[in-house]
């Protein structure tokens, strides 16, 4: 029997005294909610019906090259080696890193590429599982950020701001819908390394916090090894059924309590506490991989029996979709490639191409890919010219905000498709530029939610992850 | 009562337009019709009566008073045509017809304005006449609004609820149970007060009021942003702890954190006061741009500044006009103009060294007595570490001497092909891979070199790795690249870290490092031995001799062998990031099967362990037992103890660096800052405050329009006077509404950061104004304020809750009742820490690092890229494992996780009041966390060793321990059975008892049998997760 619910009729029965059970019932039920909207709200926001059921984003932390590995075209082996024109690059900021350079010539894609799927998006050979998916997949060539330095650009994609203090897009879509399985968090976090540039610029819990949400809707970091929930597991010595009857002592001790003294967040605690031991089996039911087949480590390769690879936790992704975990969220690190980019770059495609596909392939046979939103990209683009000297084996490429692509699947996207187009430079955005804001405004819309009633009040503000200046949908990513 | 419930409060008295109107035209209208004047629509305010009356582009009235059908208002908000009607569907605004009725009745009986309440000087109104029967002026305030929703106090509270609800607001601790039984048994009429008297005079006050104004003043021990390395800055903590328990006024407690830099013949720890100007995020990151930082530091002042002292959103103004509050975006940059003098840089904070401007500083905590006492401790500790244990050296000793005898033993050596060595940043092209597998470095600094390579597909075990630095004729015949006198020509390996991969992974698996349980080296630099490499820290490494001309090398021996073929690839991180350029020249990794032919020891002392003991001379023994006692297990609580005790000496009696405020010497000019991007400057503007608040000075030399007095520009000393000056409405109100906050976990006026017209209308807007004109009255004196509050009748009610006051008020805002919340994450690990007596209760100093798991900071950070400080988490030990929690190392990107899951913000912006949340993930902390299980061990033991008499006696003691009150009949029946029922599982199980009573650094107890201190353990930790416990009521 739900603890919850047994315990809140026993408290009823001592203390109702003349009041509707229902009426009072469901004013605890508020009370102990805390940090969730209450229904009436749920509905003014929820006024979409959903495509997607929950999210995965494939997040690659450091700014992927869009000009090598999605934006390859032919101008640019026919510009490789010539200056990018003052007119082209304009009055764009550069970092600190180039802005001393004295020129800025163009540098083709480090690696060939082709066209593929059927509307024959140029993908690069560094991603050759990712070029076989190109049917399901919608890859977004034009999107656009104004910062052009880490932290302000991964914080704004993640927290829709790139000013300190705002709430994740996971935590808004955990505050949002709450969770699928109570056995789980609605929001869980995997990270990774990856092998092109050790170690890469820093991640950190902002970027999965809550902000102004209430702090229940931050993201749960499943770790590698060990205690994958930081405290999960008993302390050594102390078994499960020890511990089961302990928590049942402190159940009926809390009750007790409960009634005696009038108090809801005892009642939602006695829950929170049944909720931890579940969590006990469940998560370590969710990262045990022993019953997978050996065919699912071929779909993702052989780095996904090694926990905390990229590979390891793309199949971790799908088996949290398969528990009902609303937003899953990889932070993979590596792709800052400033120098020796044609050294880095193939280890960091490697790392992700196969993962990243057989995802999507795993989830399409399984029939959960309609149901699930598939993001992949990072927080800017790279400079088409080189940072360092032409053609030298240390040279990289700088950020980039005008122009980046990231990739879309499932959950209602259109796959098969490339959008957006940018010029021969692969520099200024020239067909359908999306900003940061429309994808977030996309992500909430194929969940069910209007991004401009998704709001919570902070600092006479209603905040919303949209922010204040306007955001569309991106109508042409969905079928 | 549900139809009482349902009728806007008041319903029976004449609309109030600030408690009634202002919230529905704030929330529905002023977007479009407010005071931000480039948004204004049509022409038409609302926010104003004469523009309001005037109407928009139609010309006709918007509002006409006392004829709503003429009102242009009326019939847009009325409107069923989607084109009229206000506010347009597309807002989605959530404007209800009871407003819409509400706002018509308004219009009717004469639509009278009035400016804002919290902009208007408060008030000290009459007390109420009424039946609080009580000589405390809150009550008569409270009673009234009870009487209107026909209610009264509930009875007070009974007085172990009273001791432990009182101790926990005023100290965060609990009571302990003689404290509860001195005060139960003192019968004297002035019992409670003599109570709050002792409670407000504890230094554990300033303790526990410091740890909310740290999340106000963003407190943090990292610079934040993303590299987030170490800061000094717990010298200004220790300033906010001493300015609480020496009850310094608040106006000098505000003025000395804006402006004790400018004050006349400042001291030292006026200087240090202004820190909190310099809380904020600072970064280092190379693309960044100085302007931009520069700017984002300045609105962060702006931004703290006005939501701790002032309670307004000023920053809401940063882009724009203020969307709902009369300030414009020049208001804000004029604002911001108080602080763009300072001489600080855009970059700043890399290698754990301040950014400027930094001064040197003593604690104003340290005390001479203290020092002494520390002294004294530490020569009866020192003592206590050379005491000898002759049964453990004995054993140790011939463990080192079958370790030696080992020594070399079927050693062979295996060179590895080296796949690919290279290095995060820099030029990649300074590590070479040679022909020969030796990998060469041409100098530089600050880098992990990661170095891949494959493992021999056959042969014996893998016991470990070699690494050989050899010199090179780059290096000018020397070892490395090192420039200072004490390493020069030398290196400094400042961690070494190994992992095994099936497939060449060019990186070190951070998941899978493979532990490594002996080091040797074939030389050792004084001071920078080889077991150093196991610490994360990269300024403690090993080096070899300095002047080393020939080869050198390091021995590593894994915890378990690596069987030959079972995993293809090795993959080595070798730190080097000790600065001075202290990079090696060349080296080549080796495999080793059998045994390390190296002594982890020095030679001497590898001499004395082998030499015949007997032949030992009286200083040998004395040297080998002095060593002994350096590595020694036994002992590690000592060393510990130790070098924290040094490390307090040097608090007590040295100075430290600390942020502060200072004024450049040419201050930069403020511009406007069109949408408030740093690229966009347009008009220069003077310092200057609010319009719609008093001017910033009454002096006849003070121009308003320049903002500057005949001499000089305004200056933050201006604006700290300004703040406090006597009819400035917000100040005193602020610091009241949040004082009352911190007791009743709820502000008069709700919205404690936002007095704004978006916060929300006072629940008792006398009592605030009569507060807040007697706080100023008195001198700005908290702790007045403060037992004022506590003696009322009002705080001393029972939190009990009857269901039909809970249906009619259910977040308390009349008060009918006691105040119950659960406690903040520091008070729930500190009453822990307190009740099991763990508590090292030490105030002040630098921060601390207790348990953790694992190495999260490592995982996601900078490590090996940068000299950024904090990159990597490394335990303490000894008592720093047990100080308060706000005194735990506060990491921005990644806050202490034991207290981020109670709600505690991560402090990278000014955070004013936690909203409670109630989670398993607190259930797993307060549960499983080492730090709560150790706890319940000590208080396990602590109600094993009392002298009272049986189990349940003993309980009893303990219930009553962390609860302040005797357990029922009922709960102590389920605790006994609970105790019974452990004792048998640990008594079947003698190998889970010792797995329990291992967890944590407290020595096990050897009093008692081990099942029997396990069946407490688990006791007392169902007595720490007791609801009621982590409950203030």
């Amino acid at each position: 029997m739900n603890p919850l619910i047994f315990s809140r009729r026993a408290f009823l029965g001592k203390a109702a005294n003349g009041l509707g059970h229902v009426a009072l019932a469901s004013l605890l039920a508020k009370l102990a909610n805390g940090g969730q909207p209450d229904e009436s709200n749920m509905a003014t926001f929820r006024s979409i019906a959903p495509r997607a059921k929950r999210v995965i984003y494939l997040f690659q932390s450091g700014g992927p090259s869009h000009v090598d590995l999605f934006d390859g075209k032919p101008s640019l082996a026919k510009l490789h080696g010539t200056n990018l024109p003052d007119s082209v690059r304009g009055d764009q900021r550069v970092t600190g890193m180039t802005s001393g350079q004295a020129s800025f010539p163009v540098v083709q894609p480090i690696a060939a590429g082709r066209r593929c799927g059927p509307a024959g998006a140029w993908i690069s050979d560094l991603l050759p599982h990712t070029q076989n998916m190109a049917g399901d997949i919608c890859v977004i060539r034009s999107m656009h950020t104004e910062a052009i330095n880490h932290d302000p650009a991964i914080t704004l994609i993640n927290t829709g701001s790139m000013q300190l203090g705002h709430a994740s897009a996971g935590a808004w879509v955990s505050y949002g819908l709450g969770t699928e399985n109570a056995n789980l968090p609605a929001y869980m976090v995997l990270i990774s390394q990856g092998t092109g540039k050790n170690p890469d610029q820093p991640i950190f819990s902002r970027l999965w916090g809550s902000g102004f949400l209430p702090s229940q809707h931050q993201g749960v970091i499943l770790r590698a090894g060990a205690d994958p929930v930081l405290y999960l597991d008993n302390p050594s010595g102390v078994s499960r059924e020890q511990r089961r009857a302990q928590l049942d002592d402190l159940a009926r001790l809390n009750q007790r309590f409960a009634e005696d003294v009038g108090d809801a967040e005892t009642l939602a605690r006695i829950h929170a506490y049944e909720l931890a031991f579940r969590m006990q089996t469940s998560v370590p039911d969710l990262t045990d991989l022993s019953n997978e087949p050996a065919a699912t480590f071929e779909l993702y390769g052989p780095e996904s029996r090694k926990p905390g690879t990229y590979a390891a936790n793309c199949l971790l992704a799908r088996r949290l979709a398969e528990r009902g975990v609303r937003f899953i969220q990889l932070f993979h690190r590596g792709w800052d490639q400033h120098i020796a980019i044609t050294k880095q770059l193939p280890n960091q495609c490697r790392d992700t191409d196969q993962p990243s596909a057989a995802l999507i392939a795993d989830l399409k046979r399984r029939g959960m890919l309609d149901e699930t939103l598939v993001i992949w990209g990072g927080e800017f683009g790279r400079t088409v010219f080189s940072q360092g000297a032409l053609g030298s084996p240390v040279a990289g490429r700088d950020h980039h905000g005008r122009c980046f692509s990231i990739w879309m699947a499932g959950g209602g996207v259109a796959g098969g498709q490339a959008v957006g187009e940018t010029d021969d430079f692969c520099w200024n955005i020239t067909r359908d530029p999306f900003h940061i804001r429309d994808l977030n405004a996309t992500l909430l819309h194929q969940l069910g939610i209007d991004h401009q009633r998704l709001t919570y009040p902070y600092r006479g503000l209603d905040q919303k992850l949209t922010g204040v200046e306007p955001a569309k949908v991106m109508t042409q990513v969905l079928g | 009562m549900w139809v009482l419930l349902a009728l806007p409060a008041g319903a029976a008295e004449p609309l109030a337009f600030n408690r009634d109107i202002r919230p529905v035209l704030s929330k529905t209208c002023f977007t479009c019709h407010g005071p931000d004047a480039a948004a204004v629509k049509a022409e038409l305010r609302l926010d104003l009566r004469e523009r309001a009356l005037k109407g928009g582009v139609s010309g006709r009235p918007a509002i006409v008073p006392g004829d709503p059908a003429a009102s242009e208002v009326v019939r847009h908000l009325t409107s069923k045509d989607p084109e009229q009607v206000m506010p347009p569907p597309a807002a989605h605004l959530n404007f209800t017809a009871e407003e819409a009725a509400t706002l018509t009745q308004w219009i009717k009986e004469g639509a009278s304005y009035e400016g804002h309440w919290a902009f208007q000087a408060p008030v000290k109104a009459a007390l109420p006449a009424g039946t609080a029967a009580t000589a405390n002026p809150i009550d008569p305030f409270i009673a009234a609004r009870l009487k209107t929703a026909r209610l009264d106090f509930a009875p007070e509270a009974d007085g172990r609820t009273l001791i432990r609800r009182l101790s926990l607001d005023l100290t965060g601790l609990p009571p302990s149970p003689e404290e509860i039984h001195a005060y139960l048994e003192d019968r004297s009429p002035q019992a409670y007060e003599t109570l709050v008297d002792r409670l407000l005079a504890s230094p554990r006050l300033g303790e526990h009021f410091a740890s909310s104004w740290l999340d106000a003043a963003r407190y943090a021990d990292t610079n934040g942003y993303s590299i987030d390395g170490g800061r000094q800055q717990w010298l200004w903590r220790d300033w906010v702890i001493k300015s609480f328990n020496d009850n310094q006024p608040y106006d000098q407690f505000l003025t000395e954190q804006l402006a004790g830099d400018l004050l006349p013949n400042a001291s030292e720890q006026q200087l240090v006061a202004t820190g909190f100007g310099r809380n904020h995020a600072i970064t280092h990151e190379g693309g960044t741009l100085a302007e931009e930082n520069l700017v984002n530091y300045v609105d962060d002042r702006v931004k703290t500044t006005s939501e701790t002292f002032l309670g307004l959103t000023l920053a809401c103004a940063q882009c724009h006009d203020h969307k709902y509050d009369p300030f414009t975006q020049r208001d804000y940059y004029r604002f911001f103009a108080f602080f763009n003098t300072l001489g600080d840089a855009g970059h700043g904070g890399d290698g754990g060294v301040n950014a400027v401007p930094s001064i040197q500083a003593g604690s104003c905590l340290a005390t001479p007595a203290e020092a002494a006492s520390v002294r004294h401790e530490l020569e009866s500790l020192r003592e206590a570490l050379a005491a000898p244990i002759p049964d453990a050296q004995a054993k140790w000793e011939s463990a080192q001497r079958a370790d030696l005898a080992q020594r070399g033993r079927e050693l062979v050596l295996t060179p590895l092909e080296v796949i690919t060595a290279t290095c995060p940043n820099g030029d990649p092209e300074r590590i070479k891979v040679l022909p020969d597998h030796s990998v060469t470095i041409g100098g530089g600094d600050f880098a992990a070199y990661n170095v891949l390579t494959r493992l021999p597909a056959a042969g014996a075990p893998i016991r470990g790795i070699r690494i050989v630095f050899s010199p090179t004729p780059q290096a000018n015949g020397m070892l490395g690249y090192g420039g200072a006198a004490e390493l020069k020509g030398n290196f400094h390996l400042g961690s070494l870290t190994a992992s095994v991969s099936s497939y060449p992974a060019g990186n070190v698996d951070l998941n899978a490092i493979l532990p490594i349980v002996r080091l040797s080296a074939s030389g050792t630099q004084a001071g920078f031995d080889a077991r150093n490499v196991l610490n994360t820290d990269p300024l403690v490494g090993w080096a070899p001799p300095t002047g080393s001309t020939t080869p050198q090398h390091l021995t590593a021996t894994f915890a378990a062998p690596l069987q030959a073929g079972a995993s293809p690839y090795l993959t080595v991180e070798l730190l080097f990031n000790y600065g001075q350029n202290t990079s090696p020249a060349s080296f080549r990794i080796f495999a080793f099967s059998g045994c390390d032919d190296g002594s982890p020891h020095p030679a001497a002392v590898t001499e004395m362990l082998t030499a015949d003991p007997a032949s030992r001379s009286a200083e040998q023994a004395v040297g080998l037992r002095a060593y002994f006692h350096q590595v020694a297990a036994e002992k590690a609580w000592l060393r510990s103890q130790i070098a924290n005790l040094e490390e307090r000496l040097a608090m007590l009696t040295q100075k430290h660096p600390v942020l502060v405020m200072n004024t450049a010497a040419s201050p930069r000019v403020t511009h406007i800052l069109n949408r408030g991007l740093y690229s966009s400057p347009l008009e220069a503007v003077a310092p200057g405050t609010p319009g719609v608040l008093p001017p910033l000075s009454n002096d006849p030399a003070f121009d308003p329009a320049t903002g500057s007095f005949r001499e000089r520009p305004a200056n933050r000393l201006d604006l700290a006077r300004w703040l406090t000056r006597p009819d400035h409405p917000l100040t005193s109100r602020v610091a009241v509404n949040r004082l009352w906050e911190h007791f009743f976990g709820r502000g008069l006026a709700a919205s404690s950061a936002d007095l704004g017209s978006q916060g929300q209308w006072p629940s008792h807007p006398e009592l605030l104004d009569w507060l807040a004109v007697d706080f100023r009255e008195s001198g700005w004196d908290r702790k007045r304020l403060m037992r004022l509050i506590v003696t009322s009748r009002t705080y001393r009610q029972t939190s009990d809750t009857r269901a039909e006051l809970l249906a009619r008020d259910p977040h308390n805002e009349w008060l009918a009742r006691g105040p119950r919340f659960r406690l903040t994450a520091e008070q729930i690990r500190d009453q822990a820490l307190a009740v099991s007596g763990l508590l090292a209760e030490r105030l002040g100093g630098p921060s601390v690092r207790p348990y953790q798991p694992g190495d999260l900071w490592r995982q996601v950070s900078h490590y090996g890229s940068s000299p950024a400080t904090s990159q990597t988490f490394v335990q303490d030990h000894g008592e720093k494992l047990y100080r308060r929690s706000l005194y735990t190392y506060w990491k921005r990107t990644l806050p202490p996780p034991g207290l981020s899951v109670f709600d505690a913000p991560n402090r990278e912006i000014c955070s004013i009041g936690r909203l409670p949340t109630n989670t398993p993930l607190q259930a797993l902390v307060t549960l499983n966390d080492p730090q709560f299980v150790e706890a319940a061990r000590a208080l396990g033991l602590g109600l094993l060793q009392s002298a009272c008499g049986g189990d349940r006696e003993r309980i009893s003691a303990g219930f009553e321990r962390v609860t302040a009150r005797l357990p029922v009949a009922a709960e102590l029946a389920t605790l006994v059975a609970q105790l019974a029922r452990e004792r048998l599982a640990y008594q079947a199980q003698p190998g889970a008892a010792r797995d329990l009573l291992a967890i944590g650094e407290m020595a096990q107890s050897t009093a008692f049998p081990l099942a029997e201190q396990a069946a407490w353990t688990q006791l007392a930790a169902t007595l720490l997760n007791l609801s009621e416990v982590i409950t203030r009521r």
